[in-house]
């Protein structure tokens, strides 16, 4: 068949491509149903390089922590940057108080929306960024699970729950870890551009013919690139002459103030309303590797953070009672600051969990002390909860069943009750 | 001539496959050439180049110019520059370190595009060399270590700044050289003390980022990392023999120490009465050392050593730990042979690696065993090519004159590829899960299409001087440009593309001298560069 570009401006697109590619991929990016139940919507946000969840949420008024820290990378308690006081911290006694710069996560709070899981994270004592990232990305608590485990644990809930297929992004230049081993993963950092190939039609028909075939893996991304890129582009918005109609975000969500951090934000808002099904997302935030100077990158990382998490929920109001936003990072930082006004690679972190069916505005588990003798291994905040226990919890909400084999060996204790009641929404 | 005609020495499929892998893509008679040669001859050139650049490449390296353009300063802020907008020869990359420093601290004498410039002219550099240097394996090479050795230079404008010294002075120098040697100049470089900021680590509280990334990317490697078996160091098999079989926290925590005081001549203050000058280059500071007594891998440092014996000794001890070799050897193997390296191609080369400890070309010496492996032979397409060396490949088959220009490198950085701008110290994976992204698969096929049709003022292409002056049928060029690339012509392929335009294929594409006509075996070129064959090496 030889195509010429007038077949393939009659055809267009998509159509060209459902016609000439037996791509697997393609029938599995279907588009939302009329009636069918709401899909659950489950958006990972991964600090990367292990954010200081005592610098993000301090107990402020602790002796033992005013005692291990210089100020200025403690959140105080009062005078100009006073942090955001939390009620209803883990530990009576102890003042609670989130980044000065975080003023939007604190409204989510005080508004019942987002639940703050402090001293969370891996239970194994490593102090890598990457064997934790990969940790944490596959879902697993041990060196040797991780040896044994080849997929991320987001992939396994997504085929646990019966959805084989491509339902799942990540709003990076690659997929990241948390979907490993799913085909045909959607990896965008944004579609500003549109996502049809470079070079019109002729390109695409001849690209569709090189990679109908053949299992290198360059063939075989290349057949995923095309089966996704063309659902996606087809469903891009454009003017009557063919040109793409930037995103615009609902009024009340104003995402510059989270500068770099709005771009992979956007893409998935912009995703998840062009319903093509979709059920996962990962978004990634650097930042947080703090070995130095650290009072003004932390708090450029919480601005961007908080600003953009804000964002973002204001984009997606209609969404809310089937999205959740679960804050994940590879571990919490030292105790004890170093000389170079930062912090080492630590232990225990902070977990926060948004949506319209959390219970927010409250702590969930336990918090451990930083008394010396419940320090880890005498220098860091200890593992209270095991994080892979949020996200058991979050799963089983979405998916309304157990699932067991999201995270095998995992001896799951039950819920921390993030899930519940809650006063029915304002008119 | 004899009168047996000599058997080749090397097959031309075996050729091509090195050219590719081992270096960027073959030019026109390259692989004719290598097979004269013979491989083993071909090797050991390539393993053993003239320090400094070929004849040819210099000449372009010097010729070469890059747009550099900002606005005026402002003089409300007391900026007190002029507008520029120039193309600027690639001066920095010549330029000692003590030269650009000074650019930090005028900063109201020179807009921040001045400081960003060392690193961009570094990655034209590095692009330059990879399209046309008769050295390709070196210049792979450098681009492994610089991954190895990973640090982010579009985040610190002193990394950035120190960027020409560290390629020139560290990376380029070593990269077939001495693996212990090679350790300490990128422990002394500005750019890693800064990257993984052990520049202001003091005793008393070290900083931990660059000793712990010492233990687990630059040497051991995370297999050695048993911090989650052993709490103590005399726990650790081997420990009390002196050759314990990894490395724990504490490991770290002590390396630290022993490296406190190694810092940079920035300007920094040491006392109320000293400072440091502000040059960019290494400096020892006595007073930030943590002196007293040590023990890092089971070896005792004593109390107050000569200036930076302590640091020295644990780069010795990291440098020849067995973990090391199988970690280095096992990252080799993985860029020039696997994703998955053969374990018996790794234990082959650790073996080299370990005999070869103190040798000079150490690194020469452990590639030349991976690289005249059965199994180097038998891994002919099973990477992928990273966006550097689909440039580079796409520039040695077309004979582009191209000279690089931001829009070039941007591109390079949306398919995955952001040169000395990766965040984490892991650097670029030497994998190839990270090039095969949705959008970075879209981006590969558009910087072909972008070299070919000049989208970025790289360099004009005129594609049928390349192919002999007479124009050819859309099939003819098709086939020519497939096997230019790919190294062969699949007769499906070659339909694909020389039937996508609006008129027969088997005709010649149109009129000499028409601009249409190098337009459309420009687009023949790019559109057989975009099949798997060519994305695969």
């Amino acid at each position: 068949m030889t195509l010429t570009r007038r077949h393939i401006l009659t055809s267009g697109l998509a159509g060209s491509l459902a016609a000439l590619l037996p791509v697997p991929g393609l029938r599995h990016l279907a588009f939302a149903q009329a009636g069918a139940a709401p899909r659950p919507l489950l958006i990972v946000l991964h600090q990367r390089g292990g954010c200081d969840g005592l610098n993000l949420i301090s107990p402020a008024d602790d002796p033992h922590f005013i005692e291990a820290r210089a100020s200025e990378l403690r959140v105080l308690t009062d005078g100009a940057d006073a942090g955001h006081a939390l009620a209803n911290g883990p530990a009576p006694n102890i003042d609670f108080r989130l980044h000065p710069a975080a003023g939007g996560m604190a409204e989510l709070y005080q508004s019942g929306q987002l639940a703050v899981i402090h001293a969370a994270g891996l239970t194994d004592s490593t102090r890598s960024h990457f064997v934790a990232t990969d940790m944490i990305e596959h879902g697993v608590g041990d060196a040797a699970s991780l040896d044994r485990t080849q997929t991320g644990w987001l992939m396994r809930s997504l085929r646990s729950g019966g959805g084989a297929g491509v339902t799942a992004v990540s709003a990076a230049g690659s997929p990241s870890g948390e979907l490993a081993g799913l085909t045909g993963t959607l990896a965008v950092p944004d579609l500003g551009g549109g996502l049809a190939p470079a070079g019109g039609p002729q390109v695409l028909a001849v690209l569709q013919h090189l990679y109908a075939q053949g299992e290198s893996r360059a063939a075989i991304a290349g057949r995923q690139a095309l089966a996704a890129m063309g659902v996606i582009d087809a469903r891009l918005p454009r003017d009557p002459k063919g040109q793409l109609i930037a995103y615009k975000p609902d009024d009340a969500a104003h995402y510059d103030p989270a500068q770099d951090f709005a771009r992979p934000l956007k893409t998935v808002a912009q995703l998840i309303k062009l319903e093509i099904g979709l059920e996962a997302a990962t978004v990634d935030i650097g930042g947080w590797d703090t070995h130095e100077y650290q009072p003004g990158r932390f708090k450029s990382a919480v601005e961007k953070l908080s600003n953009g998490l804000t964002a973002f929920w204001n984009d997606l109001s209609p969404y809310h009672d089937r999205m959740i936003v679960v804050m994940v990072t590879e571990f919490g930082r030292r105790l004890r600051s170093n000389k170079s006004t930062g912090t080492d690679h630590g232990r225990a972190g902070v977990m926060a969990v948004l949506g319209g069916k959390v219970r927010g505005g409250r702590f969930y588990g336990p918090w451990p002390g930083l008394e010396a003798d419940k320090l880890d291994e005498g220098v860091d905040l200890a593992v209270a909860t095991d994080y892979r226990r949020v996200l058991t919890e979050i799963l089983e909400m979405q998916r309304g069943k157990r699932l067991d084999a999201v995270f095998a060996n995992y001896a799951y204790p039950g819920p921390l009750g993030l899930f519940g009641d809650r006063p029915p929404p304002k008119a | 001539m004899a009168a047996a005609p000599a058997k080749p020495a090397t097959d031309p499929g075996l050729a091509a496959h090195v050219l590719a892998r081992l270096g960027f893509g073959a030019r026109p008679g390259d692989v004719e050439a290598l097979v004269s040669l013979g491989y083993r001859r071909w090797l050991d050139l390539q393993l053993t180049p003239p320090p400094g650049d070929d004849p040819a490449t210099a000449t372009r390296l010097a010729a070469a110019v890059l747009r550099i353009k900002y606005n005026a300063g402002d003089p409300a802020k007391k900026q007190e520059w002029p507008a520029v907008d120039e193309m600027r020869p690639l001066a920095t990359l010549a330029q000692p370190i003590d030269q650009l420093w000074p650019l930090l601290a005028d900063r109201d004498k020179h807009d921040g595009a001045e400081r960003r410039r060392p690193l961009l002219e570094t990655i034209s550099a590095s692009l330059i060399r990879a399209s046309y240097s008769e050295y390709p394996l070196r210049e792979l090479l450098v681009e492994f270590w610089h991954d190895h050795f990973n640090v982010d230079a579009w985040d610190q404008e002193q990394v950035a700044i120190g960027l020409p010294s560290y390629d020139r002075d560290v990376i380029r120098p070593h990269c077939f050289g001495n693996f212990r040697a090679f350790l300490e100049a990128v422990a002394t470089s500005s750019a890693m003390l800064y990257y993984l900021s052990n520049r202001s680590s003091r005793a008393g509280s070290a900083n931990e980022n660059y000793a712990r990334e010492l233990f687990e990317l630059h040497t051991l490697g995370r297999a050695a990392y048993l911090n989650d078996k052993y709490d103590r160091w005399r726990e650790v098999p081997g420990a009390l023999q002196g050759k314990p079989s990894g490395y724990i926290d504490q490991d770290v925590y002590e390396a630290a120490r022993a490296l406190t005081g190694w810092t940079v001549e920035d300007g920094t203050g040491i006392d109320g009465h000293r400072k440091l000058p502000a040059t960019g280059r290494f400096a020892y500071v006595e007073t930030w050392h943590d002196g007293y007594q040590k023990r890092v891998l089971a070896t005792e440092f004593d109390a107050f050593q000569p200036a930076m014996a302590d640091g020295r000794k644990v780069l010795d001890l990291v440098a020849y730990h067995p973990a090391t070799a199988r970690f280095l050897c096992t990252k080799l193997a993985r860029r020039l042979v696997a994703d998955e390296p053969p374990s018996g191609l790794v234990d082959k080369a650790v073996a080299v690696w370990l005999r070869s400890r103190k040798a000079p070309d150490q690194i020469a010496q452990t590639i030349r065993v991976i690289a005249t492996s059965p199994e180097f032979a038998a891994s002919r397409g099973q990477k992928l090519r990273r966006p550097r060396a689909l440039i580079a490949g796409f520039i040695r088959a077309t004979g582009i004159e191209m000279t690089p220009t931001e829009g070039l490198i941007n591109e390079m950085a949306n398919a995955g590829q952001r040169m000395f701008g990766v965040p984490p110290p892991t650097g670029l994976a030497d994998n190839t899960d990270v090039f095969v992204g949705t959008n970075a698969m879209r981006r590969r096929w558009l910087i072909l299409i972008g070299l070919a049709e000049n989208y970025w003022g790289t360099g004009a292409f005129q594609p049928s001087a390349r192919m002999g002056g007479t124009i050819p049928t859309a099939r003819a060029a098709a086939a020519y440009w497939l096997r230019a690339t790919a190294g062969q012509a699949d007769p499906e392929a070659v339909a694909a593309i020389a039937g996508s335009f609006d008129r027969p294929s088997d005709v010649p594409v149109g009129p000499r001298g028409n601009p249409d006509t190098e337009k459309r075996l420009a687009r023949i070129a790019a559109l057989a560069a975009m099949a798997p064959g060519f994305q695969s090496c």
